[in-house]
């Protein structure tokens, strides 16, 4: 919780590019540039198909080269807020090919991305905060707020 | 950090903290000790039901209960949280990586475009 505004399940990360907010936005929604940053260094995207709209749907294949062969990771998602081209917030699920849930251990089954970007005289400053637990998940109200209360307890405990 | 046993143990946490009542529990235990009455009573629970929360709590390690008699009073162990926090502090690098690639194509694609403007 180095971060401001962070819960104890967040890491929120800022950071500035030399580029038009309206390119830094077409870096997370148009496969082909989204396909050229986002892989780890050493993998590749093969898959990136965005529906980019609210509840549009998501879906991304990592390509590892690991030890055993290729090992292909499936990724999808859905997307819960669009303000064109300021902030993007979608979720993500590890599943198989085929879509279907596979529940990594040690993480939670769904996380949130969100982006929100801001104009900096021609610049662009990103903002990027990674949930583990999503703010639109089933009986999410009142959960930042709990969060909120828990982190003072976790930091109070952290300091003795 | 790392090992099958954290995972594991990380896995129950988010397991136990992915349901309204129990994070209700969490929230009020912020505040101090309860008994499973007073926890109880916000909620049109009954005690049973109540008490398997606080069992699945109680397993997670998130909660630990007092030996005094029927009481049992329960109070929050924040350690797993923390380790929750550590979870998504693990994203940080991998972001801090694909930003600095970001970076470097946004750098080819406007020096690109740059090219072909003054072509």
């Amino acid at each position: 919780m180095t971060d401001s505004n962070g819960t104890p399940d967040s890491m929120v990360l800022e950071r500035t590019f030399d580029a038009p907010v309206e390119l830094v936005w077409q870096m997370w929604t148009e496969p082909e540039h989204f396909k050229a940053w986002y892989g780890p260094d050493g993998a590749s995207i093969p898959v990136a198909e965005f529906d980019v709209r609210v509840g549009g749907t998501r879906r991304v294949c990592m390509e590892v080269d690991s030890p055993n062969g290729l090992m292909r990771m499936w990724f999808a998602g859905e997307h819960l807020e669009i303000d064109l081209p300021v902030q993007l917030v979608y979720t993500e699920s590890m599943t198989d090919e085929d879509g279907n849930p596979v529940s990594p251990d040690g993480h939670p089954a769904t996380t949130e991305v969100r982006v929100e970007l801001e104009d900096a005289a021609g610049k662009t400053r990103m903002r990027l905060t990674h949930v583990g637990i999503p703010a639109g998940s089933p009986g999410a109200a009142g959960w930042t707020m709990a969060l909120d209360k828990l982190a003072v307890h976790v930091q109070a405990s952290v300091s003795r | 950090m790392g090992t099958a046993v954290d995972e594991d143990r990380l896995s129950e946490t988010f397991a136990a903290l992915a349901n309204t009542t129990r994070r209700a529990i969490l929230g009020r235990l912020a505040r101090g000790a309860a008994t499973v009455n007073e926890l109880a009573e916000p909620f049109e629970l009954t005690l049973p039901a109540i008490s398997k929360h606080i069992k699945v709590l109680e397993e997670a390690g998130l909660i630990v209960r007092g030996r005094q008699a029927q009481y049992r009073p329960c109070a929050l162990d924040a350690a797993p949280l923390r380790e929750v926090s550590n979870w998504a502090e693990r994203y940080r690098p991998v972001w801090e990586a694909r930003f600095a690639r970001m970076d470097d194509y946004l750098r080819q694609l406007q020096a690109q475009s740059k090219e072909k403007r003054t072509r």
